[in-house]
């Protein structure tokens, strides 16, 4: 809501600064986000008197003026604008001055004749559009005087957020009633003079109103003789200071009554009514209605119009008709001023995004009791304006009329709500200066019957804010409560929270980088990764189509930190993100499911500086003993990992089992998903389900081993072996012989030597087998027995050479 | 010569066998040599019984003398090499050469925080709860008295699944969750992320919260200030000053909006002569917002108005996040450049 100072300097009488205004508005809960300075641009400019005008002798369309700026000498002025006349009272920017658009006016010749500085149009005047003419300003300004300060322009408008309980500060008059109240000051609405003559015309437009709860009153008034024009330069400037475009005398007064005193209004032409009736009802399901900025609206059976004898005439509330419109021609007006059902408005404005300054007001409810004074102060301004006779008698119809509702409101209440010890005198004295009337106020329980102008009065609690906020919120002393509660609040082992704060704490401390990504990325993403689609979860109304769809994996936005970072040279990454998925779920209460997840990218250099460390690139056996790290930090127990032949979006792809559980997959992005992310090098990722991980960690706990007594003793043995053959075949192997001694068995070096022509590839493993006695230490011979097991076995169930 | 003379020019010839000798192994070689099970030394010992009986003490005495001399000097001369070893590797030691540091890793500024503002309510006995993110309207609006067509819900600009089903557009709905499945007293903290249909410089469609709810008799909005008075201290340093001014939520009346002293600028709204950027000259800036739980909320989740009151506060992570660390451009934390996220170690 823009509010011009001088403006709201007609309402009540304050004479202190701006900064005192605002912070007082703000502190009361009407917080000004700007102070606006509407017409900085136009400062320079000044009064001028055409005291001479003639034809330029070279160019026709040209005229040479002489312009009186009050200096001692008139200005010499060549103007281009097919209106300028001697005699005339013009606006001026003198050489030297800068234009609101930033042109600095020189001095210039045109066709020879030398020009002193310009004479403004509207439009450079930033009041409106036209540039054909120059602007015609009233005879009684001053020459030479400043031309801001010569039209009294609002020079000063408050931006103010008014929050949606606050529906009647969307006034002057609203907040010159808070400024009364912070400040201690009387009202002085400006003073009417409705002047009606002619026979009594209540009877002549008929008010039928279908649902009482859809519009509570209208009324209309009917103008006669009116004259169209533009309405005077005071009243388009402030109206431009305001944020509104002015359009003609009647509309700029509906607007302007609207801005002042909080009640929209509509000017039909009443020759173009009808069947001498109004009719509010809703519309025909499906029915097609031209609103006045010339739009086709398709509607619905739930929105309410305004309906003549024939024909809809208006979007109730929202927008008015093409049909019914006030042309040039109109001299007729019939003018409207209601109180529609809010929510009605709502809906109708929301679902046709279709939001006027008038539905903004219904919306959130306006005084139903100012709507008939609106009216009336409308009708005396246009009369004045238009020179129209306002006919004797109101149209009307009140199925609904405001019943101020009874409330309790409990001193005691008050203050044990607010922590503060308010008195009783103070709360009186405060509800009542807000409008309210109070009953029982020497009793315990009070009876308070607020204002028509103040419905978001409800409910005690609303009264017991009113005398928080003008006590003053910031009053308030802090009191650190002492926080009651019970054990039963922590029954959860361990939650969401806490183990992703573990996990985050991990990867932190591991080296990994900590990522987040948005929830949602475009359905393109999850069909480049082949992921289905039956268990998307689709966006309605998504920002872009690369925001329309919750990710049912957290690859998509991973892969996209490695394009960015790769676009800035980042060559090497080790990422991690914690997130939930989002799949659908017909058992779920949001028909949602959403699982943890904990994924891990490693791409490129393996270290972040050269020297000492070699240089090197991640590859599997990152990834592997990064989750193997984890899943022992986590005490889960020994993963399995095993091959997966058809995953969707790696190759390979391994999957990691916990205790025949499976907690995820690990593997390479496969190479045209990654190359679509401008990755070069392979991407090494891990899927893990923190879900399944959290159960198996609450389940899990340490037990501690008695350290060994005896000394071990070990010894190496290499293995040839076809290339093809896991590694794990042997560890399998080994372990199925059940050797009581064998403690521990290692792969300490691989070695592949170059095959000879035609022969099997094979490789050279070297394991590390440790031996431990629970009882004794072992002799070298012992050692040795061991070892032929191991080999036999070997030999026995694998292609191996030892 | 007589062996004793033999003996006592073994001292001699060591110690010119020493003078070339600059190494440890060298060191070694000569002790073998003169000290040997058959070295020098003992070689001279083999003739002992050449001599008379009378003579052996003699040459026996003599030998330890200079057995213990030859010790000393090859000991000596080992110190003296060990020690210029030593000074030597010093000499050359560098400590300027880089360390060999093991990864780095970091914590997203999101998740520091939120761990951070998380942690102080710990201390303070709340509870951290966690919920869904996409939500029903029930609990996203309805349960926090925002009937549809209620004006406010323009305040959220929503991100919807179906009609009813949307992106929680703040952590508010875990009120209402956690209210029906427990009776008060009840004091939780909700972190979380929440989506608004919004992205321009000063808004990302996703973006975290922490809500905060505390239930009991007799809970006021003096103990609403002290909580955060007390948590906003502990965030931005015990200098902050908390203001609080009248707002509007549905969910909560009274309601207040808290500004917290610009720590740009200290609330002077200049930062060396030029006007803060931060806070806009105005001294404030906004950083949650709060209030005493409505009623309606109350009778929504079958808890008695009369008996129970309550506050309830919610705030954006990434404001504070941005306020504390100096981040200008809110778009950085969704792009996880590490050039970024490594400066959050």
């Amino acid at each position: 809501m823009l509010l011009s100072i001088n403006w709201l300097k007609e309402f009540v009488p304050f004479t202190g600064t701006i900064q005192e205004l605002d912070d007082a508005l703000t502190m009361l809960g009407l917080e000004v986000e700007e102070v606006l300075h509407p017409f900085e641009g136009i400062k320079p400019m000044v009064i001028g008197h055409v005291v001479e005008c003639e034809k330029h002798p070279e160019a026709e369309k040209l005229s040479v003026c002489k312009v009186d700026v009050g200096e001692e000498e008139p200005l010499n002025i060549v103007c281009g604008a097919p209106n300028v006349r001697k005699g005339l009272k013009v606006a001026v920017v003198k050489v030297g001055s800068v234009m609101p658009d930033g042109t600095k006016i020189k001095k210039t010749k045109l066709r020879g004749i030398p020009s002193m500085g310009m004479i403004c149009s509207e439009r450079e005047l930033g009041l409106s559009d036209e540039h054909d003419g120059i602007m015609e300003l009233p005879e009684e300004l001053v020459p030479g005087a400043n031309l801001v300060e010569s039209l009294n322009l609002d020079e000063v408008v408050l931006d103010i957020s008014i929050t949606p309980n606050r529906a009647d500060s969307l006034s002057v008059l609203g907040i010159a009633r808070e400024v009364a109240l912070a400040f201690d000051l009387p009202l002085t609405v400006p003073e009417y003079n409705l002047v009606e003559s002619g026979e009594d015309c209540s009877e002549e437009v008929a008010i039928e109103i279908a649902d009482a709860d859809k519009c509570y009153c209208y009324y209309g008034r009917i103008l006669e003789g009116a004259a169209i024009a533009q309405s005077p330069a005071w009243m388009r400037y402030r109206l431009v200071a305001v944020g509104l475009r002015p359009i003609s005398n009647i509309v700029d007064v509906t607007n302007y009554i609207m801005m002042g005193f909080g009640q929209p209004l509509h000017a039909f032409d009443l020759d173009r009514i009808e069947g001498a009736k109004i009719v509010v009802d809703t519309a025909e399901e499906g029915e097609k209605f031209v609103t006045l900025d010339e739009q086709e609206r398709t509607l619905k059976a739930t929105d309410l119009m305004i309906k003549d004898g024939s024909k809809s005439v208006a979007l109730a509330g929202v927008m008015g008709g093409a049909n019914s419109e006030i042309h040039d021609g109109s001299t007729r007006i019939f003018l409207e001023s209601a109180v529609f059902q809010p929510a009605s408005v709502r809906r109708t404005a929301r679902r046709l995004a279709l939001s006027s300054d008038a539905s903004f007001r219904f919306e959130r409810g306006v005084d139903q009791l100012n709507c008939p004074e609106a009216m009336d102060r409308a009708a005396a301004m246009l009369a004045e304006l238009t020179g129209a006779t306002v006919r004797t008698g109101i149209c009307k119809a009140e199925p609904k009329p405001w019943v101020a509702p009874e409330l309790q409101f409990r001193p005691q209440r008050c203050r044990d709500l607010l922590g503060v010890d308010v008195e009783d005198a103070f709360c009186k004295a405060t509800l009542e200066k807000l409008g309210c009337t109070i009953t029982g106020a020497d009793t315990a329980d009070w009876t308070v019957v607020p204002p028509s102008n103040r419905l978001d009065y409800e409910r005690e609690v609303d009264f017991i804010e009113e005398v928080a906020r003008v006590y003053g919120m910031d009053r308030i002393e802090p009191v650190l409560p002492q926080v009651k509660r019970t054990l039963e609040a922590r029954n959860d082992d361990c939650n969401e929270y806490e183990f992703w704060s573990l996990i985050k704490a991990w990867g932190c401390g591991l080296g990994l980088n900590e990522a987040i990504n948005y929830s949602f990325v475009g359905h393109a993403d999850l069909d480049l990764f082949n992921l289905p689609k039956d268990n998307r979860i689709t966006i309605m109304n998504p920002l872009s189509s690369e925001q329309d769809a919750m990710r049912t994996e957290l690859a998509p936005g991973l892969l996209q930190n490695l394009r960015h970072n790769l676009g800035h040279g980042n060559m090497g990454l080790r990422l991690f993100e914690l997130a939930h998925i989002f799949e659908a779920d017909e058992t779920s209460d949001t028909t949602v499911r959403e699982s943890g997840r904990l994924n891990i990218l490693f791409y490129g250099d393996r270290f972040d500086s050269a020297y000492p460390r070699m240089a090197s690139e991640a590859e599997y056996a990152d990834i592997k003993g990064c989750v193997e790290h984890l899943l022992a930090h986590l005490h889960v127990g020994v993963p399995s990992f095993t091959l997966v032949e058809d995953h969707a979006w790696m190759s390979p792809a391994v999957n990691v089992v916990v205790n025949d559980q499976k907690v995820g997959t690990i593997g390479r992005i496969n190479p045209e998903i990654a190359d679509a992310y401008n990755a070069k090098k392979d991407v090494w990722f891990a899927d893990l389900d923190t879900d399944v991980l959290r159960t198996m960690y609450v389940a899990s706990n340490i037990k501690f081993a008695s350290l060994p007594v005896h000394q071990s003793a070990w010894n190496d043995i290499t293995v040839i072996a076809p290339i093809t053959l896991n590694v794990q075949a042997i560890f399998d192997q080994v372990a199925a012989t059940k050797l009581p001694l064998l403690e521990k068995m290692e792969l300490i070096d691989v070695f592949v030597p170059e095959a000879s022509e035609g022969a099997e590839e094979t490789r050279n493993l070297t394991f590390r087998l440790t031996f431990r006695h629970s009882s004794k230490t072992l002799k070298d011979k012992d050692v040795d027995k061991e070892r032929k097991k191991v080999v036999k076995s070997l030999e026995n169930a694998l292609p191996v050479r030892i | 010569m007589s062996l004793i003379h033999e003996l006592e020019s073994l001292v001699q010839e060591l110690n010119s066998g020493l003078d070339q000798a600059f190494s440890l192994s060298e060191v070694e070689d000569l002790r073998v040599a003169f000290l040997g099970r058959k070295g020098k030394l003992a070689q001279i010992m083999q003739r002992l019984p050449e001599l008379s009986p009378e003579e052996r003490p003699e040459v026996g005495k003599t030998a330890n003398i200079v057995k213990g001399k030859l010790t000393g000097m090859l000991d000596d001369c080992k110190t003296k090499l060990e020690n210029a070893a030593e000074a030597d590797k010093l000499a050359k030691f560098d400590p300027s050469m880089p360390g060999r540091m093991p990864w780095q890793g970091s914590l997203h500024p999101v998740t520091k925080v939120m761990t951070e503002i998380c942690d102080i309510f710990k201390g303070l006995g709340y509870d951290i709860v966690t919920g869904p993110e996409v939500e029903n309207d029930f609990y996203n609006f309805e349960a926090l008295n925002l009937p549809p067509e209620h004006p406010a819900r323009d305040m959220q600009d929503t991100l919807y699944v179906t009609d009813n089903i949307l992106l929680r557009t703040h952590t508010s709905p875990m009120q209402a969750r956690t209210m029906l499945k427990q009776e008060p007293p009840l004091a939780i903290i909700a972190p979380g992320k929440v989506y608004r249909r919004d992205s321009d410089l000063t808004h990302t469609p996703m973006f975290h919260q922490i809500e905060g709810l505390l239930v009991g008799e007799k809970v006021s909005l003096a103990e609403l200030r002290g909580t955060l008075t007390a948590f906003l201290q502990e965030v931005f340093g015990p200098e902050t000053k908390v203001r609080f001014r009248p707002s509007f939520f549905p969910f909560t009346e009274p309601s207040v909006e808290v500004d917290i002293s610009c720590c740009m600028c200290g609330g002077e709204g200049v930062v060396d002569g030029q006007p803060c950027r931060v806070c806009k000259q105005t001294g404030w800036v906004e950083i949650l917002g709060c209030g005493m739980v409505d009623p309606e909320v109350f009778k929504k989740v079958g808890y008695d108005p009369e008996k129970y009151t309550g506050f309830a506060f919610g705030l954006g992570v990434e404001r504070v996040a941005m306020l504390k660390y100096g981040i200008g451009d809110l778009r950085m934390f969704f792009e996880n450049d590490v050039r970024f996220l490594n400066q959050f170690i």
